[in-house]
């Protein structure tokens, strides 16, 4: 595999499966917060 | 109208509407576009334009149906004015066009699942005259009423106990499955071929312009953005909910199957085709089946030595298949019954006649190949014009005092900047008319008789049953909008 097809693979790869991974961690922290508080159901 | 229906989490709304998006579009038609694109060259334009269609169009549903808890006619009437309610309305038609026919899909990864399961599939390696004479039969009719039937069935439980239920078990199931076909596929012999291909960029592919247009096209038709879909569902919010958090997290789960997808079906062909395997990933095939209903059953025969394992495994493809297409199929059928609940007829009823006409207006996809070709053009490229009408209602409503009061208002985890209104307010239009104009222009270079409104894919057949459509809404307008509007008082 050539540098060029690597380097692609990394930014394709880490952009979307590590953008999707940090979003999630994301929305469980919010999501922990807004338990934690209480906040208002509807 | 006091909103009654809610998902119950935050975690069963993201599902749900992954299951929206996760459709038959990233399993199959993800990887015959990255073929036809020239792989990684593909993969750069279609990552921009992650960024800039899909997670703002997201966002822009997500907040235009959770604060007017309208569906798109009350949603757009509300948000750019009584007079533009048949833009709305307009969006509702494209989708419920578009159901039509996807029940018809659903049916044949469901028939594909049944063959493959039973071994009916591997009776014979003529796949291409096995699929002809399926979808010659009487067969795919039966599959397409019992798509509608179930899913009709699910929606008529409500929100909790039918759409979240049923996503609950399909979207996660989907994912495992298609974790294990990829942990399948890249480690045939030879699968390091078809990584290298998917990945590998090449800079005179991507400096060519129809690349970045076919990039924007694959993420306008498969994250459902601008469709009503997810403005839907956003119905069901609670208050509570974020937006923007979540719409990126929709946008990405989305991409992220696509590229789990397209990674297992590359592996696959590299590592198991006797012949050119670009040119097979690459096949259209009749109503653009050829890679998947006529060139993966005959890869799984020879996946493994063992007939059982290859049976197991086409399964799990058709199955997952089948999944993806039936979390979508219920969106679209959702969003139709929630117009006519919207109108003031009661769930019960709605679903019904939901069903009869998707049922009915659905055969003649289900009988003729051309005329299902016909439609996905149609309202493939009239989705494009959904998004428009979606980013149109904010523009009229104020982009900037949208983003403040409604997006980053209450519940949202993150607040998005300014750079949200450059998006909605220029780069999306932008992207709209570019996407239109070339796609009807491109149709005058395959078709001589570009303005034959009975041929299967031209201008003339976009431009007269869209002109038809919306004419139709424009003079109902005031009754559409009033009829919804009122059920709120």
């Amino acid at each position: 595999m050539n540098f060029i097809t690597i380097i692609t693979m990394l930014i394709v790869v880490g952009t979307v499966w590590g953008g999707m991974i940090f979003f999630l961690t994301r929305a469980v922290k919010y999501e922990k917060i807004k338990e934690e508080n209480g906040e208002v159901e509807n | 109208m006091k909103q009654e229906e809610f998902f119950s989490s935050r975690w069963s709304l993201i599902i749900a509407t992954i299951g929206i998006a996760v459709g038959t579009g990233n399993i199959w038609r993800f990887s015959r576009i990255v073929a036809q694109n020239g792989g990684g060259s593909f993969l750069i334009p279609w990552l921009i334009f992650l960024l800039v269609w899909s997670v703002p169009l997201i966002i822009a549903e997500f907040a235009i149906g959770k604060s007017t808890r309208f569906g798109p006619v009350g949603a757009i009437a509300k948000t750019a004015g009584r007079q533009f309610g048949w833009m709305g309305a307009f969006i509702v038609f494209v989708s419920t066009a578009i159901m039509f026919y996807y029940s018809v899909v659903t049916g044949w990864c469901l028939r594909y699942f049944i063959s493959a399961i039973s071994g009916d599939l591997f009776s014979t390696t003529k796949h291409l005259e096995y699929w002809t004479k399926f979808s010659s039969s009487y067969q795919p009719l039966l599959y397409h009423f019992i798509s509608m039937v179930f899913v009709a069935f699910v929606i008529y439980r409500g929100v909790s106990k039918g759409i979240e239920k049923v996503t609950k078990f399909m979207v996660p199931s989907l994912l495992i499955i298609l974790l294990i076909l990829f942990v399948r596929a890249v480690t045939l012999p030879n699968a390091i071929e078809g990584i290298k291909y998917f990945f590998t960029p090449h800079l005179d592919i991507i400096l060519n312009y129809k690349v970045w247009l076919n990039a924007l096209t694959q993420n306008a038709w498969d994250t459902g953005a601008g469709w009503g879909l997810i403005l839907t569902y956003a119905v069901y919010m609670k208050k509570k909910e974020d937006i923007s958090l979540n719409a990126a997290l929709i946008g990405f789960g989305n991409n992220s199957v696509s590229l789990l997808a397209g990674i297992t079906i590359f592996s696959t062909v590299f590592a198991l085709s006797t012949s050119n395997a670009m040119q097979q990933i690459s096949q259209a095939g009749p109503a653009n089946t050829g890679l998947t209903f006529i060139y993966l059953p005959l890869l799984f025969s020879k996946i493994s030595s063992h007939y059982i394992v290859n049976v197991i495994f086409a399964s799990l493809f058709f199955i997952a298949l089948f999944f993806a297409a039936v979390t979508s199929l219920m969106s679209m059928v959702e969003l139709t019954t929630r117009t006519l609940i919207d109108f003031g007829i009661k769930r019960g009823k709605a679903i019904i006649i939901v069903a009869s006409l998707g049922f009915l207006l659905g055969i003649p996809s289900a009988i003729d190949l051309k005329f299902l070709t016909n439609q996905d053009w149609v309202w493939g490229v009239g989705l494009i014009i959904s998004g428009a009408f979606i980013s149109f209602s904010i523009i009229r409503y104020g982009v900037d005092k949208f983003r403040k009061e409604i997006i980053n208002g209450y519940g949202s985890d993150v607040k998005i900047g300014k750079w949200y209104n450059f998006i909605i307010g220029f780069l999306i239009p932008v992207q709209v008319v570019v996407l239109v104009s070339w796609w009807l222009i491109s149709s005058v270079s395959w078709d001589p008789e570009w303005w034959n409104p009975f041929h299967a894919a031209n201008a003339g057949t976009c431009i007269f049953q869209w002109g038809i459509v919306l004419l139709t809404f424009i003079l109902l307008n005031k009754f559409m909008v009033n009829q919804t509007l009122k059920q709120s008082n």
